[in-house]
C-alpha cells in the first residue's frame, strides 16, 4: 500500500493525449471542461476521506456520503440559530464530526475490524440507513437550501462568462490532499497509519497502538466529511438522500485510483467530473449523466480482473 | 419427537395452504407481502453461502417488475409467461453482470450491485416512451383477475419452490463448494473448486429467483415505478429477514420473513415514516451482536444442519 504515491511520469503518451483532448475540449465546448473541473473539484474533496479510511483501516463505509449530509444539515443549523456563514462553519463542524466520528466508530466498527468483510459492508449498510433514515424522520425529506450572494460570483474572459465560486471545492480538494500527504509524512501518527495500512500485523509488531490508529483516522476521515457538508451547503439544496450518490461515486474513484492512491484520486476525479458535464451539455439526454460512474466501475474491474489473470 | 416434528409441519403446511378459506383479505395480502419477502430473502441467503455479498436485491427485483409488466402492456404476453420472463431476463443480466464483475469479489461486488438498481432507475427514466418513466404505469388487469386467493396460492408455490430449491443446493455438492468459498478462497482453489464458474452461477439463480418473485409483484399489485420498483426498502427487508434468521441456514431466512414480516407490517402502521430507520438499527444490533441469527445460534447449541 502506497498511500503517498506521487503519480508515475512514465506514461508520457496517456498525459499528451489528455492534454490534447482538454485543449481541443476548451475550443469547442470551455463550459464544459471549467464546469468539470469545479465539479471533478467537489467529488476528490469527497473521496480522499473516504480513500484514507479504506487505505488505512480497509473498511468501505457505506455511510460516508450521508456523514457530509449531516454535515450539511449541521451547517444548516449552525447559520438558521446563529448566523454563521457555511463557510466559516467548516472548522467548527470538523471538531464535532471528529467526536462524532470517534463515537460512531467506538460503537461499531471497532468490533468488526477483524471480523470478515462480509460483516463490515453489512454493517456500514446498516449506519448508511440510520443515518439517511434518521435525518428524513428529524427533517422530513423536503429540500432545503440557503441564499447567499457571494455564491453567485462570476468572472468574464472575453465571450466567456461562468461562475467562480465554485473553485472553492477545486481549492478544497488541494488542501485536502496536501494536508493529508504532510500528516501521514511528517507526523508520528500519520506515519503510523501508513505502516498499519501497509501490514497491520507488521505495525503491531514494531509496537505502534493499531487500535489508536484506527481510532484517529476514522475520526479525521469524519471530520473531512463533516467540513465538506458546510462548503457542500453553500451550492446545493439538501435533503437525506443527498450523499448517497456521491458515496457511490467516491467508491467508483477510489476503484479507478486503486486503493491507497490519494494523489490519483485528483486525476480521475477529472475524467469523471469532465465526462458528466459533457454528457449534460447534450440537451435531451442529460439524464444519463448519472450512468457514467456506473459504467466506468464496471469498466475499471474488468481491466483490474484481466491485469490480474495476466500476471 | 421425530413423529412430533413431522406432525407439527404438516399441520402448519396444511394451515398455510388452507389460508385462503378462513382468513380475510388483509391477512391474505400481508401474506403477500410476507411470502413475495421470503423468496428474496431464500435467494439473497443463497449467493449469502458463497460470502458474497449482494445490495442489489431490488435491482433484479426491478428488472423483473418491469420485464412481466411490460411484456404485458407492450406485448399482451400471458401474465405467468412474464413473470417467468421476467426471471430469465434477470438471470441473464446477473450472468452478464457477473462475467464482468466477479473476478474482483467482496467490497467490490458489493458495492456494483448497490449501484445496479440506481443504474436501471436512471434507464428506466430515460426511455419514457417505453417504460412509463417517471410516474411509472399501471397495468390494465391483474393476474388472475385479481382473485385473492389463487394469487396468494401463486406467491406460495413461488416461495416454496425457492426453499425446495435451497433445500436441494444443501444436500449437493454445491453447498460444500460455496461453504468453501466464503470460509477461505485459497483453500477452496487448491481443493479443485472453480471458484468463478460456481459464483456466477449461483449469482445467476439467485438473481433469477429475484426477477421472478419482481414479476410476481408486478402483476400482484399491477404497478410499477422506478421508485418503488426499485426501492431501498426492497434491499433492506430481505437482507434483514435473511440475517435476523440466520443467513447461513435454509430455515433461518424462512423464520425471518414470518417474523420480520408480521412485525414491519406492525411498524408501518405505527410510524409510517420512520420504519426504515429501525430496520438499519436491526441489522447493526445483529451483525454487532448475533452474526449467526436465530437458526445459526440454535444450529450451534444443537449440533445439527437447518
Amino acid at each position: 500500500m502506497e498511500l503517498t504515491g506521487r503519480a508515475r511520469g512514465k506514461n508520457y503518451l496517456i498525459t499528451a493525449v489528455s492534454v490534447a483532448g482538454a485543449i481541443g475540449l476548451a475550443y469547442w465546448k470551455p463550459y464544459v471542461l471549467i464546469e468539470g473541473v469545479q465539479r471533478a473539484g467537489l467529488y476528490a474533496a469527497i473521496t480522499l476521506p473516504m480513500a484514507l479510511l479504506m487505505g488505512v483501516i480497509g473498511i468501505v463505509n457505506l455511510a460516508h456520503g450521508d456523514f457530509m449530509m449531516l454535515g450539511a444539515y449541521l451547517a444548516f443549523g449552525l447559520s438558521d440559530y446563529f448566523g454563521l456563514d457555511p463557510l466559516l462553519s467548516v472548522l467548527p463542524a470538523a471538531v464535532i464530526f471528529f467526536l462524532f466520528g470517534a463515537i460512531v466508530y467506538i460503537g461499531t466498527f471497532k468490533r468488526v475490524v477483524n471480523a470478515p468483510e462480509l460483516n463490515q459492508i453489512l454493517l456500514a449498510f446498516g449506519l448508511m440507513i440510520i443515518l439517511t433514515e434518521g435525518a428524513n424522520l428529524l427533517w422530513t425529506s423536503r429540500f432545503i437550501k440557503i441564499s447567499l450572494t457571494y455564491v453567485s460570483a462570476s468572472l468574464s474572459i472575453g465571450s466567456l462568462t461562468f461562475g467562480t465560486f465554485e473553485f472553492v471545492y477545486v481549492a478544497a480538494a488541494l488542501l485536502i490532499l496536501i494536508g493529508l500527504q504532510l500528516f501521514l509524512r511528517k507526523t508520528r501518527t500519520g506515519q503510523a497509519a501508513l505502516a498499519v495500512g501497509q501490514n497491520e500485523r507488521g505495525a503491531k509488531l514494531v509496537g505502534i497502538n493499531v487500535e489508536w490508529t484506527h481510532l484517529i483516522i476514522f475520526s479525521l476521515s469524519i471530520a473531512i466529511i463533516g467540513g465538506i457538508g458546510s462548503l457542500f451547503l453553500t451550492r446545493h439544496s439538501i435533503s437525506p438522500i443527498v450523499g448517497f450518490p456521491y458515496t457511490l461515486r467516491a467508491f467508483c474513484l477510489i476503484a479507478m485510483a486503486g486503493i491507497g492512491n490519494l494523489t490519483g484520486i485528483l486525476w480521475v476525479s477529472l475524467i469523471l467530473g469532465v465526462a458528466e458535464n459533457l454528457v449534460l451539455s447534450f440537451r435531451g439526454y442529460a439524464g444519463w449523466a448519472d450512468l457514467i460512474y456506473f459504467i466506468l466501475i464496471v469498466a475499471v474491474i474488468m481491466l483490474k480482473s484481466r491485469k490480474r489473470r495476466a500476471q | 419427537m421425530r413423529r412430533w416434528r413431522e406432525l407439527l409441519f404438516t399441520l402448519t403446511m396444511a394451515a398455510v395452504v388452507t389460508l385462503p378459506l378462513y382468513g380475510g383479505g388483509y391477512l391474505l395480502n400481508v401474506s403477500n407481502l410476507i411470502l413475495i419477502h421470503m423468496s428474496l430473502a431464500l435467494s439473497w441467503a443463497l449467493l449469502f453461502w458463497s460470502g458474497q455479498l449482494s445490495l442489489g436485491i431490488s435491482g433484479f427485483f426491478g428488472l423483473g417488475v418491469y420485464t412481466a409488466a411490460l411484456s404485458f402492456v407492450r406485448a399482451g404476453i400471458y401474465p405467468l409467461l412474464g413473470i417467468l420472463l421476467g426471471g430469465v431476463m434477470s438471470g441473464a443480466f446477473a450472468l452478464a453482470v457477473g462475467m464482468a464483475v466477479l473476478n474482483l469479489r467482496g467490497m467490490y461486488f458489493a458495492i456494483v450491485t448497490l449501484a445496479l438498481a440506481e443504474a436501471f432507475r436512471v434507464i428506466i427514466r430515460n426511455v419514457p416512451d417505453l417504460s412509463g418513466g417517471p410516474e411509472g404505469m399501471v397495468l390494465p388487469s391483474l393476474i388472475f383477475d385479481g382473485d385473492p386467493s389463487k394469487t396468494y396460492w401463486l406467491t406460495l408455490i413461488v416461495a416454496c419452490l425457492t426453499l425446495v430449491l435451497l433445500m436441494v443446493v444443501r444436500k449437493s455438492r454445491m453447498h460444500i463448494a460455496l461453504t468453501s468459498i466464503r470460509n477461505d478462497e485459497i483453500v477452496a482453489q487448491s481443493n479443485g473448486v472453480n471458484i468463478y464458474r460456481y459464483l456466477l452461477w449461483t449469482f445467476a439463480l439467485s438473481s433469477a429467483i429475484q426477477g421472478l418473485t419482481g414479476g410476481l409483484y408486478a402483476h400482484v399489485y399491477g404497478f410499477i415505478s422506478p421508485e418503488g420498483s426499485f426501492s431501498l426498502e426492497l434491499v433492506l427487508l430481505p437482507i434483514i429477514m435473511a440475517v435476523v434468521g440466520g443467513a447461513t441456514t435454509t430455515w433461518g431466512p424462512v423464520i425471518g420473513a414470518v417474523l420480520l414480516g408480521s412485525v414491519s407490517e406492525f411498524l408501518k402502521i405505527k410510524i409510517p415514516n420512520g420504519h426504515l430507520l429501525i430496520y438499519g438499527v436491526i441489522i447493526v444490533i445483529v451483525v454487532l451482536f448475533f452474526p449467526k441469527g436465530i437458526m445459526g445460534t440454535l444450529e450451534e447449541r444443537f449440533q445439527r444442519d437447518w
